[in-house]
C-alpha cells in the first residue's frame, strides 16, 4: 500500500498531516507501505522527530516502511540529518554543519542527550551565541526533554532534531515522543474523561500545575515562555489534537482534525538575540527562603 | 556558632548535571534529616554544569512541606551557583510555598469540565 506524504513544516497543517498519517497506521497489521514522497516539496528538517513518533504507529504493526520519490534537495537534508539513515539510507556529511542531527534516546538518557547537545552545539555552523543566550537555551532543552521522560510513557523514546536557518536568524530544535500525550496525564490526575487536548496543554501552562503527586512543579515551561518572550523566540506544542504556539505576541491553541500519537515540542529561537542572560545577581540565600 | 555540614551535590549525585527529579531526591533525602536535628546545612553546587528547576522542585521545593519558612531560612544555605540560577531557586521556592500554602489542588473546576469530545 502506498501514503502520499505532502510538505511537512512545522505549523498546524504540517502537524495534522503527520496525525492523520499515524491514525492510518491503526489498522494495519504486516503490510509494506511505501511513503510516496513525491507530493513533498518542502520539508523542514527538524520535523523529522514527530514524523518518527508517527512510524512508530506503522512499527507497532510490524509494518515495514519505505520511503519514496524524495526530491534530491529533501533526501540530502534528511540523510545529512541522518534521519533516512533510519530507513536504510546511507549518512551524508553535513557540510555546512547546520544540522542538529536526529536521535532516538531511552527515557533514561538526560546524560547521553548533555553529550549530543556538547557534540552537536559546538564548534559547528550553529551560530555563536552570547553564553548566557547558550546556557538559557540548553536549560530549555533539558527541561522539554526531561518532562519528557518522566510523563510521556513512551516505549520507544524520545526523539530530537534541529535545523539552524542562518537566513532567518533562527535555530529550531524539536522534541517528540509516542507516549500517552499531555492529556491523558491531566485526565488522569483530575480523574476526569472529558478534558481535551488543549483544555490539557493551558493546564499543564499555568503557574505551578504539575500532574506529580506531592510534590511542587510545572514552572519548567513557564520559564521557557519567560526566556522566548525576551528571546522574541517561539514555543509550540503538540499533543495528541493540541496545537499551541506561543510567540511575544501573544498564544493560542486550537484542535487538530487528527489525533497526533504523543507529544512533540519545538523551540523556535531568534539567534539574533543581543539580551544579556548571564545576570549578575545580588541574591544570597536569606533572599530566597 | 553552629557546625556547617555541606552536601556537595555533584558528590551526592555522582554528576554534574542537575537534571533529573531522581537526583534532585537524592539531595533532598541528605538533607531532611540534617535539618531535622538542627544542623545548618549548606548545599554546595560547586562544579555543576547545568541546573533545572525539575532537579530544584525535587530537591529544594520539597523542603517546604517538611520544615517551616522560618526553619529553612534558618538553617539552610546554597552556594556555587551562578546570578541566573540564584533566579531559578528563587521561582522555585516561591512555587512551593504557594503550593505547600494549598496543598488541596485548588481550582477544582477542572475535576468536572467538559471539553469538546475527542476520541
Amino acid at each position: 500500500m502506498q501514503e502520499k506524504i505532502c510538505d511537512i513544516r512545522s505549523d498546524a497543517t504540517g502537524f495534522n498531516a503527520l496525525a492523520a498519517l499515524s491514525e492510518k497506521a491503526k489498522a494495519l497489521l504486516f503490510e509494506k507501505v511505501d511513503l510516496d514522497f513525491q507530493d513533498c516539496t518542502f520539508f523542514e528538517a527538524n520535523m523529522a522527530a514527530p514524523f518518527y513518533a508517527v512510524l512508530t504507529k506503522y512499527y507497532e504493526g510490524m509494518n515495514v516502511v519505505t520511503p519514496t520519490n524524495i526530491r534530491s534537495d529533501i533526501r540530502t537534508i534528511l540523510q545529512k540529518n541522518r534521519f533516512l539513515c533510519e530507513l536504510g539510507f546511507c549518512e551524508l556529511h553535513d557540510s555546512n554543519q547546520t544540522t542538529l542531527p536526529f536521535k532516538r534516546f531511552k527515557l533514561t538518557s538526560g546524560e547521553q542527550f548533555s553529550d549530543y547537545l556538547d557534540q552537536y552545539m559546538h564548534d559547528r555552523g550553529i551560530p555563536k551565541m552570547s553564553d548566557g543566550l547558550a546556557k538559557k537555551f540548553r536549560q530549555s532543552l533539558f527541561e522539554i526533554f526531561q518532562n519528557a521522560t518522566q510523563h510521556s510513557q513512551s516505549e520507544q523514546g524520545i526523539f530530537v532534531c534541529g535545523q539552524f536557518f542562518p537566513k532567518q536568524h533562527r535555530l529550531d530544535f524539536t522534541i517528540a515522543d509516542a507516549g500517552i500525550g499531555i492529556r491523558e496525564n491531566v485526565r488522569r490526575f483530575w480523574k476526569n474523561e472529558k478534558i481535551n487536548s488543549c483544555q490539557a496543554i493551558t493546564w499543564a501552562l499555568q503557574g505551578a500545575n504539575t500532574t506529580r503527586q506531592n510534590q511542587p512543579g510545572g514552572l519548567g515551561l513557564k520559564l521557557i515562555k519567560d526566556f522566548l518572550r525576551l528571546n522574541r523566540g517561539k514555543l509550540l506544542i503538540v499533543s495528541r489534537y493540541g496545537f499551541y504556539e506561543f510567540s511575544a505576541s501573544g498564544e493560542s491553541c486550537r484542535k487538530l482534525k487528527h489525533d497526533f500519537p504523543g507529544t512533540c515540542v519545538n523551540i523556535e529561537l531568534n539567534t539574533n538575540d543581543m539580551n544579556r542572560y548571564t545576570l549578575k545577581s545580588e541574591l544570597t540565600s536569606s533572599d530566597i527562603f | 556558632m553552629r557546625e556547617k555540614v555541606i552536601i556537595r551535590v555533584i558528590d551526592t549525585i555522582g554528576s554534574n548535571l542537575c537534571i533529573a527529579s531522581e537526583d534532585g531526591q537524592k539531595v533532598f533525602d541528605k538533607t531532611v534529616p540534617l535539618l531535622q536535628t538542627g544542623k545548618h546545612v549548606v548545599i554546595s553546587f560547586d562544579g555543576v554544569s547545568m541546573l533545572i528547576s525539575l532537579f530544584l522542585n525535587a530537591a529544594i521545593g520539597q523542603l517546604y512541606g517538611q520544615f517551616s519558612e522560618e526553619e529553612i531560612r534558618e538553617h539552610l544555605e546554597v552556594t556555587g551557583l551562578a546570578g541566573d540560577d540564584m533566579e531559578i531557586l528563587q521561582r522555585v521556592v516561591e512555587n512551593a510555598k504557594r503550593y505547600y500554602t494549598n496543598p488541596e489542588k485548588y481550582d477544582k473546576v477542572w475535576a468536572t469540565l467538559e471539553g469538546e469530545d475527542e476520541e
